[in-house]
């Protein structure tokens, strides 16, 4: 559909009063300013103002949710504040990390970052998946702080390092202490095993053979679980692949 | 990279002690160093691997094996495992190294896996070596896992898969060549494997086979030729059917040629080229392929029969091929045959091929049609053992009508058995019986009162409860 501003204001009073079971045909003049959006700085920055402010409250949740997904595509720094501040909601966090996740800039990793400190529960956890998905190195001392945190949010600081996979992250897994408990003992090793897979992947044989070393030394020879046989073959394998030139790397 | 970099740190530490070196010469020493490095990990790679495919934990072994199959690349590191690992591993060892070798698919491991397959005493180990043979070699392996037809046994098995799957382009030549002089049995899998293969090329040896004198070698050419002839093979073909010892041979050898005429690539073609060939054979091969002839069906065919109908000294032959008709069209010709007929023989002829067209399932015909054609046929009845016939036919049409047309004959003790056999055959399917359940029922109750059958008995009593009836396999 060809971009047409008349019909933009119209369709952003219809989002205004939009809820879940209306007419959404009302919002694609809003679909096609985004796509005009690309390339249209202006266009852009009033689009980005009027969504923004459809987050005050007031808004529907269903108005919120679209426009979380649309600032997820033409969302900057200007977003970032708006978004923050559902983060710790348990109706809107969801979507605006998903926004956030999606935005790029400094502005939008340091919100992520500095939620860590404010939000609680599953929310906490989202935005440690959410710092994991944006690839953010600079979270990985706090992803490490959290390893020794209760199980549920230790479990998910060990995953994102994980899905980080840089060199930083291994290390923080290979210091975090020896007494934890089992799930998160098991969610540590498997992101080691992430982290070992893309150092190799990226070259860096030794790191991940060390990795793969310590991974099999820990299980032993002689493993009783099937998750420790699991781990044993994982690392065995990634120690094999280690020494052979024909894997990545 | 990681080696690269450990080998340039040593080299940043050559570099003091060797001032003197030229530039030039301490690239050339980085070089040789890098390259030590990487041959020097590869055989530590091969040897890890080697390790694990020994190890008696099944766990490692599988670790070892994928990389086997994955990892290693090279023909060298290939040529050490089935060169010096595989003859030192135990029998299943050497059985999960074989096949692992096969999925890596490096041909360097083919002498060292015809080794085992010469000197292992295991027959499993030789079967899956068959496989790999055939997996990583080509036209020149072809005589190996044809040899290997004769030996039975999980080796023929995997010489038969082999032979399907060996790759290169004169691979069908070579299985051709060795059909040849192959001894019929191991000629007959052949013929069987150039099918699966769908080695059109070779059609024209299986149309010399269809003629051969060994029989089982004749009906597996004719097999073949089933699947992958075409017009051109019909000629070749209806030799192979007139060739065939009558009973299950040739009925077998006119389904193959019906199959090239009617499903072929070229079908059409292929249904005027036989009834070419029928128009030129002599009187006495014309009454051999009568029978297929009828089967063929279709208009030209029709066209044929009626020539031999009206020719009082041919008129049998065009009666049979009309017995193997493959639908109803023909129907209204039959019952004006039927009114026509001269003698019993005929009349009985004509009897059983409308009593057995009528309900078949690939009629033009719907199925009030087809009850209506069983009745007229019924009406033309002069024995109880036709009027039987045509009751145990109707329950081929699965509807209520069907059941309302047999059911008065439950009163009529010659009969009786009969219908008490197709209520129950329409009984058994589940929605036909309950959509019209009060008159299923009654049929049913009236079968347990009539019948002498046990199985009938219990069969009316299962589907009077609701419950359904495991039918018994053939021979079972």
């Amino acid at each position: 559909m060809p971009f047409d501003r008349a019909g933009l204001d119209e369709a952003l009073a219809a989002l205004r009063a939009y809820d879940w079971g209306a007419d959404a045909a009302a919002l694609v003049p809003i679909d096609a300013a985004v796509v005009a959006a690309h390339g249209e700085a202006t266009l852009r920055d009033d689009l980005e103002r009027a969504l923004v402010a459809l987050l005050a409250p007031g808004s529907s949740r269903a108005t919120k949710e679209y426009v979380c997904r649309r600032l997820a595509l033409v969302g900057t720094g200007a977003s970032v504040p708006a978004l923050a501040a559902l983060l710790d909601d348990p109706d809107h966090a969801h979507m605006a990390r998903f926004a956030l996740e999606r935005i790029d800039g400094p502005e939008a990793t340091a919100a992520l970052r500095a939620a860590l400190g404010t939000t609680h529960g599953d929310r906490r956890i989202g935005v440690i998946s959410s710092l994991a998905g944006r690839g953010d190195a600079g979270s990985v001392p706090l992803l490490a702080g959290l390893l020794t945190a209760e199980a549920p949010l230790a479990v998910a600081a060990a995953s994102g390092l994980g899905r980080l996979a840089i060199p930083a992250a291994a290390a923080a897994l290979a210091a975090a202490p020896a007494q934890l408990p089992a799930t998160v003992a098991a969610a540590i090793s498997d992101a080691r095993l992430a982290c070992a897979d893309a150092l190799l992947a990226a070259g860096d044989r030794a790191a991940a053979r060390q990795i793969f070393a310590a991974i099999a030394t820990a299980v032993g020879d002689n493993p009783t679980s099937h998750r420790d046989r699991a781990l044993r073959i994982a690392a065995r394998r990634g120690s094999l692949a280690c020494l052979d030139d024909t894997s990545p790397g | 990279m990681a080696a690269g970099r450990v080998v340039m740190s040593c080299g940043r530490r050559w570099r003091p002690r060797t001032a003197a070196v030229p530039m030039v010469v301490g690239v050339a020493l980085l070089v040789v160093l890098t390259a030590g490095a990487k041959a020097a990990r590869g055989d530590d790679a091969l040897q890890a691997t080697t390790d694990l495919v020994r190890s008696g934990d099944a766990d490692l072994r599988a670790v070892g094996l994928e990389r086997v199959r994955d990892g290693l690349r090279g023909a060298t590191a290939t040529r050490a495992l089935a060169d010096t690992l595989l003859p030192t591993l135990d029998a299943p060892r050497q059985r999960a190294l074989v096949t692992a070798l096969a999925e890596r698919g490096d041909a360097a491991a083919l002498p060292g896996i015809l080794r085992l397959l010469d000197g292992s005493a295991d027959e499993a180990v030789r079967a899956a070596a068959l496989l790999a043979v055939a997996t990583l070699g080509g036209p020149g392996d072809v005589p190996v896992l044809v040899r290997a037809l004769a030996k039975g046994g999980a080796e023929e098995a995997a010489a038969r898969r082999g032979l399907v799957i060996v790759g290169g382009a004169g691979a069908v030549d070579a299985i051709r060549t060795a059909a040849r002089t192959a001894p019929p049995a191991v000629h007959t899998t052949l013929c069987d494997i150039l099918a699966s293969r769908r080695a059109t090329a070779a059609a024209p040896d299986l149309v010399a086979a269809a003629v051969a004198d060994d029989a089982g070698l004749r009906g597996a050419a004719m097999r073949a030729l089933a699947q992958i002839g075409s017009s051109a093979e019909v000629p070749g073909m209806v030799r192979g059917v007139l060739r065939a010892d009558a009973g299950r041979e040739r009925d077998e050898a006119e389904r193959a040629l019906v199959a090239v005429c009617s499903t072929g690539r070229d079908r059409e073609r292929a249904a005027v080229a036989f009834l070419d060939a029928f128009n030129s054979a002599p009187a006495a091969e014309q009454a051999l392929l009568a029978g297929m002839l009828g089967r063929l069906g279709g208009p030209r065919s029709l066209a044929l029969v009626e020539k031999l109908l009206a020719d009082p000294a041919r008129r049998s032959l065009g009666l049979e091929a009309l017995s193997r008709w493959p639908d109803a069209s023909v129907k209204d010709r039959l019952l004006e045959l039927f009114a026509a007929a001269a003698d019993d023989g005929e009349r009985n002829l004509l009897l059983a091929t409308l009593i057995r067209i009528a309900p078949l399932p690939n009629n033009t015909l719907d199925d009030a049609q087809k009850l209506e054609l069983l009745r007229r046929t019924m009406d033309l009845c002069q024995r109880d053992e036709d009027r039987r016939r045509v009751l145990e036919r109707a329950n081929a049409i699965r509807t209520v009508e069907a059941l309302r047309f047999v059911v008065p004959y439950l009163d009529q003790p010659p009969l009786a058995e009969s219908a008490c056999l197709s209520v129950v055959e329409l009984a058994h399917h589940q929605k036909l019986r309950d959509d019209n359940k009060a008159e299923f029922t009654k049929a049913l109750d009236r079968v347990l009162a009539t019948t002498k059958e046990p199985e009938l008995v219990e069969r009316s009593q299962r589907y009077k409860e609701g419950r359904t009836w495991n039918r018994r396999a053939p021979g079972g």
